[in-house]
């Protein structure tokens, strides 16, 4: 028998939490008296901020170390995988690995009867809307936590190694025990905090495991790109188009390469207070990935598709609350801001100012220290501003 | 006093480390004196982690971070020339920048081991595995070994040194190991005591030809038509003794690890449920693993099939090899590299195969197989077809073109 696990993570911010839970994994295995190892999906790297990613353990309680690795040391991606542990739940929105490949769902590869494992502040029937359906039953556990973000070379101690640990103790036992990952970390820590927070999320994951059922989920028509045969395409490599160069003014009038969206890397996304918009161009001009249309109105709107979530034009802005990142999964599309705002614009106003809530993520996990939340302030509707030059807006309800 | 080999284990602890992690600890346990770094992935990981094991003080040795693979290698070469246990390492076209450095190491017979982390000849930005890097040093005097475990890997550091450094053969040695799936995966690994590695691998010795103010010598001075001959001469000696020594090595370090759960049979391949075969693979590297499933499925229908898992290209087993397949009735060779316009645009690993099959009377079909270039994973299934494949031609069907290629969209 082999147990297969993916750990689903942030490409460089979360490289780290991925390796040490694939190679703990393997460590309390091999203490059980089995056999495991661990490895990453290579064609991962280089591995570029946020960009899906995986990393993978085996475990066997039968099988050699030699048998184990031939069957599974030397495939680049699995399929049927008994535990998906995904450690930013704004995954659940698609993953987009490098190249090639289209936008996948989450639980592309999570087995029949398997378990999807998200660590998330949200609820099974709000993950659900972002999910894709499956054919057969599997199962939706949640581990209450944020997506522990931090940078290449740090790594953010927060716990939540430990917890997720508990967490595959709680779903699938087989893979590796509760009473294994305790010992395991007394014994490699000393710290019996670390042991008690892998207690307490296996208790708290065993209270938080749905079977999802094959009509739950949405639709998801994924199509596996098909590449050229050899004798396909140009001799002397793969050629890329180039990009036009320039912009047209207008919606969407920006010019990119469709070949890779990079969209499903955010965690976050920036949301727009229109009306506060001085046109001071900072935001389009330092968007690292040109997802900002200038619009033929002086403003400018989000690609979100383009859009990795880096937090740069909202710490470019120099208009409070007027770009204000918020968390992914409040969003179920990524149709135009712009348009929105255009059509309605007190309208707009109140929906932005419901996106955003009472508080602000100040934005340093490059650093390894993560995030921190702070409190946010309602601005009024700053009558002149754009969408309101003519008409008195209303102001917008405190949050 | 007992010995080593008597004591209850040669093993300190077991570690979880990856295939680059596993040759660190190594390179550690055999008390190199200087490192020269130049990264490139997928081996640069082996020198974070002994910039790692320096910076907390469990090694004690010179680092020296260079400006190219160039200099990193010259650099290797002459700490190596003053007496120094050098390592030094790379992958695919770093390996090749630094060619020049590569070829007078072999010819000034100096022993510093070098980790290659097979990579693809990059363009376009490719660093996925392939032989070609590694394979590019075959015909200059080197030692050539490649590892398909992470504990294989730390082991082949002793036994590596011990061979290059042995006065009978002093040649510089290139362990190499699969990018991606080994440098990179996760093993449980058993790192052997101090005491272990120091009864197996005696100190380096380069004698009166250590470049030493004590000891002035001028090595490598200029030389032309009147000496090279006979200096290729010597080194083509030192290839022929290096196999006496590489034996001895392996006998060495079996009666010393053997007892304790490692033990090498031939040193220069593992032959796997060859015995009745009729057919076999032969390849090197990372994929012995999808092979050796394949012969499992294919021997529970009944079929008689093998694997033959290179460990060593340079030295070439010659004779090991000619009498090993020599049994068979066909040879599959798998060649996850290639060389356009060989004789039958074949791998170089079959053309060598072959030629070293070819003076035996009764000799077995050879077909070959390119694949897994580019790091792209060669499934069971292409192993089994390969298998399928090279039972025909043991059945004497032989296809038109012998080379054909495998995992290719076509």
């Amino acid at each position: 028998m082999i147990k297969r696990v993916e750990v689903q993570y942030r490409g460089v911010f979360q490289k780290t939490l991925g390796k040490y839970i694939g190679g703990d994994i393997v460590q309390i295995a091999s203490r059980m008296g089995k056999v495991a190892f661990s490895n990453g999906r290579y064609s991962d790297a280089p591995e570029r901020n946020g960009i899906p990613c995986k990393y993978f353990a085996f475990v066997s309680p039968d099988l050699s170390e030699e048998e184990l690795e031939a069957e599974c040391g030397s495939s680049l991606d699995i399929a049927d995988v008994d535990v998906s542990v995904v450690v930013d739940d704004a995954l659940a929105k698609g993953v987009e690995p490098w190249g090639w490949h289209g936008i996948r769902p989450v639980n592309e590869k999570v087995g029949n009867k398997a378990c999807l494992l998200m660590v998330t502040r949200h609820d099974h029937e709000h993950l659900l809307k972002f999910t894709a359906k499956q054919p057969y039953p599997y199962r939706l556990a949640t581990l209450e936590g944020d997506a522990s973000l931090a940078g290449l070379w740090v790594y953010k101690d927060d716990l939540t190694r430990e917890r997720c640990l508990g967490a595959v103790a709680a779903v699938d036992p087989n893979i590796i025990s509760i009473e294994a990952v305790e010992e395991y970390l007394l014994d490699t820590t000393q710290d019996a905090d670390r042991v008690r927070a892998a207690r307490e999320a296996y208790d708290a994951t065993l209270r938080r495991v749905k079977v999802v059922t094959p009509d739950q989920g949405i639709d998801w028509p994924h199509e596996v790109p098909v590449l050229p045969k050899w004798h396909e395409f140009e001799e002397g490599g793969v050629a890329v188009r180039g990009v036009e160069r320039g912009f047209k003014l207008g919606p969407r009038g920006q010019n990119r390469n469709d070949g890779f969206l990079h969209g499903t890397s955010k965690t976050e996304r920036p949301v727009v207070r229109f009306d506060l918009c001085i046109k001071c161009t900072l935001c389009w001009a330092d968007c690292p990935d040109e997802c900002f249309d200038p619009t033929d109105d002086g403003l400018y709107d989000i690609n979100y598709d383009v859009c990795t979530g880096c937090h740069k034009c909202a710490e470019v802005c120099p208009v409070k609350e007027c770009i204000v990142m918020v968390d992914e999964l409040q969003f179920d599309h990524e149709k135009s801001p712009w348009e929105h705002h255009k059509k309605d614009p007190p309208g707009y106003v109140q929906w932005a100012e419901e996106k955003k809530g009472d508080t602000r993520i100040r934005y340093r996990h490059v650093t390894g220290q993560g995030f921190e939340k702070v409190k946010g302030t309602t601005v009024p509707v700053r009558i002149g501003g754009p969408g309101f030059e003519t008409v008195k807006g209303t102001t917008p309800a405190k949050s | 006093m007992t010995t080593v080999a008597e004591k209850a284990s040669v093993w300190e602890r077991e570690l979880l480390l990856t295939g680059c992690q596993a040759v660190s600890h190594a390179v550690k346990l055999a008390d190199v004196d200087v490192i020269a770094a130049y990264p490139i992935r997928p081996y640069t990981e082996v020198m974070d982690q002994l910039s790692q094991l320096i910076a907390d003080g469990e090694l004690d040795a010179e680092y020296i971070i260079a400006d190219s693979e160039h200099s990193q290698f010259e650099i290797v070469k002459h700490a190596s020339s003053v007496g120094a246990r050098a390592f030094g390492g790379s992958s695919g076209t770093g390996w090749m920048y630094g060619m020049e450095a590569l070829v007078v190491t072999a010819t000034d017979r100096l022993p510093p081991l070098f980790l290659v982390g097979n990579r693809a000849l990059d363009d376009p930005g490719a660093f996925g595995v392939e032989h070609n890097d590694a394979m590019s040093i075959r015909d200059m005097g080197w030692l050539i070994c490649w590892s398909s475990t992470a504990q294989e890997a730390l082991e082949h550091v002793f036994i590596g040194y011990r061979i290059a450094e042995d006065k009978r053969v002093r040649m510089p040695m290139a362990l190499a190991m699969d990018g991606g799936f080994l440098t990179h995966a996760q093993h449980m690994v058993k790192v052997p005591t101090l005491e272990a590695v120091k009864e197996f691998l005696p100190p380096y010795d380069l004698g009166d030809r250590v470049l030493h103010p004590d000891n002035p010598i001028s090595v490598a001075p200029q030389v032309n038509e009147d000496w090279v001959i006979e200096l290729r001469r010597q080194n083509w000696e030192a290839a022929r003794r290096a196999r006496k020594v590489i034996k001895e090595a392996y006998q060495e370090f079996n009666a010393i690890f053997g007892a304790h759960g490692s033990e090498y049979g031939n040193p220069y391949f593992t032959e796997f449920m060859t015995e009745d075969a009729d057919v076999v693979l032969i390849g090197i590297g990372a994929v012995c693993m999808p092979t050796q499933t394949a012969v499992r499925r294919m021997r529970e229908k009944g079929h008689k099939v093998g694997y033959v898992n290179l460990r060593w290209f340079r030295p070439f087993p010659t004779e090991e090899l000619r009498e090993c397949l020599g049994r068979f009735k066909a040879v599959g060779v798998i060649d996850r590299d290639f060389s356009h316009g060989s004789p039958d645009n074949g791998g170089i690993l079959m053309n060598d195969v072959r030629a070293c099959l070819y003076p035996l009377r009764d000799r077995p079909n050879v077909i070959n197989f390119i694949g897994g270039l580019g790091g792209r994973d060669i499934s069971i299934d292409e192993c089994i077809n390969m298998y399928e494949r090279a039972q025909e031609a043991g059945r004497g069907d032989l296809p038109e073109e012998i080379v054909s290629w495998t995992g290719l969209r076509e």
